[in-house]
């Protein structure tokens, strides 16, 4: 797999170590999530490899090349923090600047504009936007120059539900082009529906940098259910393949140990052959955030 | 360099502060070239600058050059205004963001000083040219460029004005800080400035101090504020000057000149060392 960043016991220190000896590659055509609470080094993090902070120590490889030259961030699409336009100019305006720094030709802002539903208030000055349309256009400044990595950090704070439905669709369609994308963020469902890799953060520290699935050794639980449940108990309990078999209400649910791996068809076929037959059968994984809480947890 | 006027221009176009400060000045650029022939009422006398010889080549390239050197202070609130405003905003972050390097930052800015130097000095040659041959008591070309050198030597005064305002600007990021330290700044050289000039002549009389004043070297002349004014001196003392002694010898400031050349150095290298070793 093409290799987009990679990334080298990366420190800084402000008064405190913001961000302390972080690794971590990037991988063309996937969504990573920058995963950690606030105050965790996501910010700092993105400044770095942005070239608005010098680092203390570490390197980075964009593309294979060190560092991050000009040149390097017109490959680059990126959202930070906050949507920074010139506010008394109109939002074509302010695409026209970005364009005329990205080197991009000019035809390619109606087409932007078009995609994040702004095309008609184009005219209009940055600041009588809302939050959300400011963040659209945050997004259509980082689409202009058709960029190979997408980089967003906390793209859907502080906007209201509808707002978050509509950054989450678009990023979701870019993410369908193939465009690799880095999002920051620490609402973990948020993550969780779009990410494929997460690289979780604590305190400066990465605790955890590789694919969503596989954050923790544990291998999700079945959910299942059958005409005599009493049964199913002790049919489950008797195969060895779970750590916990628990009944919660009309429906049981049963851990997968972590050294065994098991199929939902494999699991049916084996109660079929005992002569259970089932009406309610479903594997689940552990939601991020649970996996997230397991994750920091245990390296305390 | 096309590219970076372009990113000034759509900066700017619609920035209302830029565009009332730079009508504000080029229209009271103009209409102060022409104060010399308004009568003056000084408590019963009048005063008519033109008959006091202020038009005559060559002492014309000295009045018109220190009079609308004032003015400056103009196009310097633009400079810090537009600079400031891109701190601001952010812009500056996401300017390097987007991919421009810190060296077409600085030059972008640059770019806009020359322009409005050089707009400003061909307006005042231009404008003096014309006063000149309209009202000088003299046109014969040796006089008329005598001491053409003050519209060099206005060109280099504003250019290193704005060169310490960007800087200012750069380091402090807040146009109210900008002009409290041009303030302060002010202050404290003038302060140094007497201070080195009375340790000198302190003790002296009459000639032999006046002597040292013209002739002796001032360490506080090489500072930024006074070396930028020493480029122009005060045309009204040349006047009395030439009254009181009938004849006036200018001697070229050629230290403030190389002074002024190295603190536009010292500020442009200083505004990219500032971008490139702050976090933004």
């Amino acid at each position: 797999m093409e290799k987009i960043l990679s990334v080298k016991n990366l420190t800084k220190k402000f008064k405190r170590i913001a961000v302390n000896n972080i690794s971590f590659d990037v991988e063309k055509g996937n969504v990573y999530g920058l995963l950690g609470p606030n105050g965790s080094g996501k910010s700092t993090t993105f400044g770095m490899l942005l070239s608005t902070i010098n680092p203390t120590s570490g390197e980075w490889y964009w593309f294979g090349k060190k560092g991050t030259e000009p040149d390097t961030l017109k490959r680059i699409g990126a959202i930070i923090e906050q949507p920074n336009f010139y506010p008394y100019l109109s939002a074509e305006t302010n695409l026209k600047i970005v364009a005329e720094i990205k080197g991009t030709p000019k035809h390619r802002i109606d087409e932007v504009l078009q995609i994040v539903g702004l095309l008609e208030r184009k005219k209009d000055p940055f600041k009588t936007y809302s939050l959300g349309m400011k963040q659209r256009l945050a997004i259509a400044s980082a689409m202009l120059n058709n960029p190979e990595v997408l980089i967003l950090d906390e793209p859907t704070n502080g906007l209201d539900p509808e707002g978050i439905i509509q950054i989450r669709d678009i990023i979701n369609n870019i993410a369908k082009q193939g465009i690799t994308i880095i999002i920051a963020s620490h609402l973990l469902d948020e993550i969780e529906k779009i990410c494929s890799h997460v690289i979780v953060l604590k305190e400066g520290n990465s605790i955890y940098s590789g694919r969503v699935d596989e954050m923790t050794a544990n291998n999700g639980y079945f959910e299942l259910k059958a005409d005599n449940n009493t049964l199913l108990l002790s049919a489950l309990e008797e195969l060895q393949w779970f750590n916990s078999v628990k009944q919660d209400g009309e429906i049981i649910k049963a851990q997968i140990r972590d050294d065994a791996s098991i199929s939902a068809s494999a699991l049916n076929q084996k109660l079929a052959e005992k002569g259970i037959f089932l009406s309610h059968l479903t594997k689940k994984k552990l939601s991020l955030e649970t996996q997230f809480l397991e994750l920091v947890k245990n390296t305390n | 360099m096309i590219k970076l006027l372009k990113l000034e221009y759509y900066k700017n176009l619609n920035y209302r502060p830029f565009k009332i400060f730079t009508a504000l000045y080029f229209a009271i650029l103009i209409a102060l070239l022409f104060i010399g022939l308004v009568d003056f009422d000084l408590g019963g006398s009048k005063i008519n600058l033109k008959e006091q010889g202020i038009y005559n080549f060559p002492d014309i390239w000295n009045f018109t050059t220190w009079i609308v050197a004032i003015l400056k202070i103009f196009l310097g609130l633009i400079v810090v205004f537009s600079i400031s405003e891109e701190f601001s905003n952010r812009m500056f972050k996401q300017n390097t963001i987007d991919g421009l390097s810190r060296k077409e930052f600085i030059s972008s800015k640059l770019l806009t000083i020359t322009i409005f130097t050089i707009v400003s000095t061909i307006i005042v040659f231009a404008i003096t040219m014309f006063l000149g041959y309209q009202y000088s008591n003299t046109t014969e070309s040796a006089k008329v460029f005598e001491e053409i050198f003050f519209i060099g030597n206005y060109f280099v005064k504003l250019f290193t004005f704005f060169c310490f305002l960007m800087f200012l600007s750069i380091l402090l990021r807040k146009s109210v800080f900008v002009f409290l330290a041009l303030f302060v700044f002010w202050i404290v050289e003038g302060i140094l400035t007497a201070v080195e000039t009375f340790t000198k002549v302190s003790g002296m009389q009459g000639p032999q101090r006046n002597e040292v004043l013209q002739n002796d070297f001032f360490i506080t002349h090489l500072l930024p504020l006074e070396s930028m004014s020493s480029l122009i001196p005060n045309p009204m003392m040349r006047l009395n000057i030439l009254k009181m002694f009938g004849k006036y010898e200018f001697h070229y400031p050629t230290e403030s000149m190389i002074a002024c050349l190295v603190w536009c150095a010292i500020f442009i290298f200083g505004s990219y060392w500032i971008l490139r070793k702050r976090d933004w």
